[in-house]
């Protein structure tokens, strides 16, 4: 299987902040793949610079054969790179509609993808003209996966899917990215360990800005001593 | 909606005590004088709205103060001006300014040429800026010689004031055309074609990166390509170009004047924000200076060329009708005799400075509503507005929508003045003032909020014209029998008054919202 995105010993910035100091990973075609580790490691810092939101001054990341780094987020996000940050993002002076109209980098995109994304999220649909920041936390947050499905994009960075979600609504958003990640490869960072063992196959740990484990997830599972080094929890 | 009501009921509030205010000052007065007063405060509403408008634009998505505002807006004027009253100059104009962007604008095939030069970075870099410095030399050269058409300040009968004089009584005779003397007119096509494409390689040079994978296609090549030509048929058709235009409707002739202002405005405000705004976004302090000086060096470029002294802009035909049937009575008339004035409850309104101004801000107000509300330009500025970086990572390029936006919001300014200065004339000075009003009217209506920039400026408006008027006729003072005529000065005073009130109040203005 080859790998659609390759992170080769990358240094990036916020500001004058040195956040990653050298982060390496792979992630296979047609894969769902975790970033783990404590809060504040670098991992929501390591979705951004694949975007080019953080600013890449060493190492190489290839997306598709295609070395993105240095070149501007809306160049890369056009590769297709859709993007679900943590918080949501939702537009608040936007309609729902307009929320995921906004993400057509075609036109006739939304339309195309109407069937497929309403049918993941019916909830929507109910709610076309609604502000979106009128919507519940976690309908916000399928607004959010919605808008990231409606350009085609092969690979989708999803930062903390579960954060402040009541259990019944991470049971369901489990299940829709499941079904994403038939079509698309994911990229995931997740605090709660469970909700990303479920999910992913492969993981990567990130520590104080270094990637410092990665491999496949049942291995990680299987490994309580490993858990308990770098996540803290079991 | 009552929600609605309950969140702003403190804005409900202020804006009621200020129509009551202004209710109460108007029962003081006859009903021609509330009319002409209210339709006065309008005119100078729309106007205000105009520069306020693009103010609140760039600002909210750009976090920028353009304070140069002020100077776009008077610059909009003098272009407008130049256009109306002296055709033969803006042709003389038109083929320099042309050639040199469409040098400029062949930035593809620039970009492709300087792909193929393979050097060092450092020589790269030396021989970059040494054609840059030498294209502006020669094209700085080949300017000064190209013949130009044009007013002289220090003759009195050549003086613009003069010009503005003549086209006001209708006398629209062609000035005398400058011939090329000083350089062969090939030689000067050439030479501004040429030297603007070296500039312009040299920096194509210096953006290494940039340019050298895309292609060149055909349409990246037709605008230049529509501005070469232009460029050249204005410089071969010129004299009948001239004759054309001076022979013209003073009505076409105006709205060729104002689009052309217009267009001014928004070349001025893409250059401005891809050379100079831009790499100052993190630097809110910087932005601050490098408008406020941008506004300082227009003003005294515009004092330069077309001198202090003011002087009108003639109004358009359709505007100066006078006699036996003038004022009109009703519209019909007006449209038949062009009336310049019309009777409203016996009172005489100005149609241009009354009627049409107004009219125009409002067509405007719904325009750029509608490109907010239902454009995908719209969608983008209003998510942009509130998250920059997400609207980035949906793949859509935000800088070209903040050069855009930067444009129009020069624009509006642009637009403003040239509307503005048929009925108030042309000074330099009048950008300085119309900068603050419209900051009092941001600061009233609510910084980023576009219905707060509209709201703010009417009632900067409506509060200045009922000084102004108060300041003629006086309000007696209740149990004595003094009458207190505010003087001039409290005009402007007024509106801060109203400002201080309302900051108090509501922190945010009328219709902002918390940051």
């Amino acid at each position: 299987m080859s790998n659609i995105l390759e992170v080769k010993n990358i240094h990036s910035f916020i500001n004058q902040y040195h956040i990653l100091q050298d982060v390496d990973f792979v992630v296979p075609k047609g894969s769902i793949t975790a970033l783990l580790g404590r809060n504040g490691a670098g991992k929501t810092t390591t979705l951004k610079s694949i975007l080019g939101l953080a600013i890449v001054r060493e190492g190489k990341i290839i997306f598709q054969g295609i070395e993105v780094q240095g070149m501007q987020p809306f160049e890369i996000a056009a590769l297709g790179i859709g993007f679900v940050p943590e918080h949501r993002a939702i537009f608040r002076d936007l309609s729902v509609e307009e929320n995921l109209k906004i993400a057509e980098r075609n036109k006739g995109d939304l339309e195309s993808k109407s069937a497929f994304i309403f049918d993941l999220f019916p909830d929507l649909k109910k709610f076309l003209n609604l502000r979106g920041t009128e919507l519940s936390g976690g309908q916000q947050q399928m607004l959010a996966i919605a808008r990231a499905l409606v350009a085609d994009n092969s690979l989708l960075l999803i930062d903390e899917p579960s954060e402040g979600l009541a259990p019944v609504i991470i049971e369901h958003m489990i299940n829709v990215i499941r079904q994403l990640s038939k079509q698309s490869t994911v990229v995931l960072v997740e605090q709660n360990f469970l909700v990303a063992s479920k999910l992913a196959e492969y993981f990567v740990i990130i520590e104080e800005g270094k990637s410092v484990a990665s491999g496949l997830m049942k291995d990680l599972e299987a490994d309580k001593a490993m858990i308990h080094r770098y996540l803290g929890a079991a | 909606m009552k929600t609605n009501l309950r969140k702003n009921s403190k804005a409900i509030i202020v804006l009621t005590v200020i129509a009551v205010f202004l209710f109460v000052a108007a029962r003081g007065m006859s009903g021609k004088d509330v009319l002409i007063t209210v339709l006065r405060g309008f005119s100078i509403g729309s106007v205000t709205f105009l520069v306020a408008a693009g103010f609140s634009l760039i600002f909210g998505l750009l976090d920028v103060l353009n304070l140069a505002q002020g100077t776009l807006y008077m610059i909009g004027a003098y272009v407008g001006w130049t256009v109306y009253v002296r055709p033969d100059t803006f042709v003389d104009l038109l083929t320099p300014i042309l050639l040199i962007l469409a040098g400029f604008a062949f930035s593809a095939l620039w970009g492709r040429l300087a792909g193929l030069v393979k050097l060092a970075p450092k020589p790269r870099k030396t021989i970059a800026w040494l054609l840059i410095l030498v294209g502006f030399g020669l094209l700085a050269v080949v300017l000064t010689r190209y013949p130009i058409a044009k007013w002289d300040l220090d003759v009195y009968t050549e003086s613009p004031i003069t010009y503005s004089y003549m086209a006001d009584q209708g006398m629209r005779i062609i000035p005398a055309e400058v011939a090329f003397d000083r350089i062969s007119p090939f030689l000067a096509l050439a030479g501004l074609l040429l030297t603007s494409a070296i500039s312009a390689f040299g920096i194509a040079l210096l953006n290494r990166d940039e340019n050298r994978s895309k292609s060149i296609t055909w349409r990246k090549l037709l605008v230049p390509g529509i501005l070469l030509l232009v460029g050249i048929l204005a410089a071969v058709f010129n004299s009948r170009i001239t004759s054309w235009m001076f022979n013209m409707s003073t009505n076409l002739l105006f709205v060729i004047a104002i689009l052309i202002a217009v267009l001014s405005g928004v070349g001025l405000g893409a250059l401005m924000e891809t050379t100079l705004i831009r790499p100052l976004y993190n630097r809110p302090i910087y932005q601050l200076m490098l408008t406020l000086g941008l506004g300082t060096i227009g003003l005294q470029i515009v004092q330069a060329v077309w001198g202090r002294p003011e002087f009108v802009f003639p109004k358009p035909e359709f505007f100066i009708g006078t006699g036996g049937a003038c004022p009109a009575t009703n519209i019909r008339d007006l449209f038949a005799n062009h009336c310049s004035t019309i009777l409203l409850l016996g009172g005489r309104v100005r149609v241009y400075d009354e009627i049409f101004i107004p009219i125009v801000g409002i067509i405007v107000l719904i325009l750029v509503w509608i490109l907010l509300k239902r454009s995908r330009i719209g969608m983008i500025i209003r998510a942009g507005v509130q998250d920059r970086q997400m609207v980035e990572a949906l793949g859509i390029n935000v800088r070209r929508v903040f050069t855009l936006v930067f444009a129009l919001g020069v624009g509006l300014a642009a637009f403003g003045g040239a509307l503005a200065a048929s009925s108030s004339g042309l000074t330099p000075t009048m950008g300085e003032r119309l900068l603050l009003s419209a900051l009092i009217a941001l600061a009233i209506g609510g910084l980023t909020s576009f219905p707060g920039a509209a709201l703010g400026s009417l009632l900067v408006g409506l509060i200045q014209q009922f000084m102004i008027k108060y300041g003629q006729i006086g309000i007696p003072l209740p149990f004595t029998d003094a009458v207190f005529k505010p003087s001039p000065p409290l005009v402007p005073a007024s509106t801060v008054l109203l400002m201080v009130v309302v900051l108090l109040i509501l922190p945010h203005g009328l219709l902002g919202t918390k940051e």
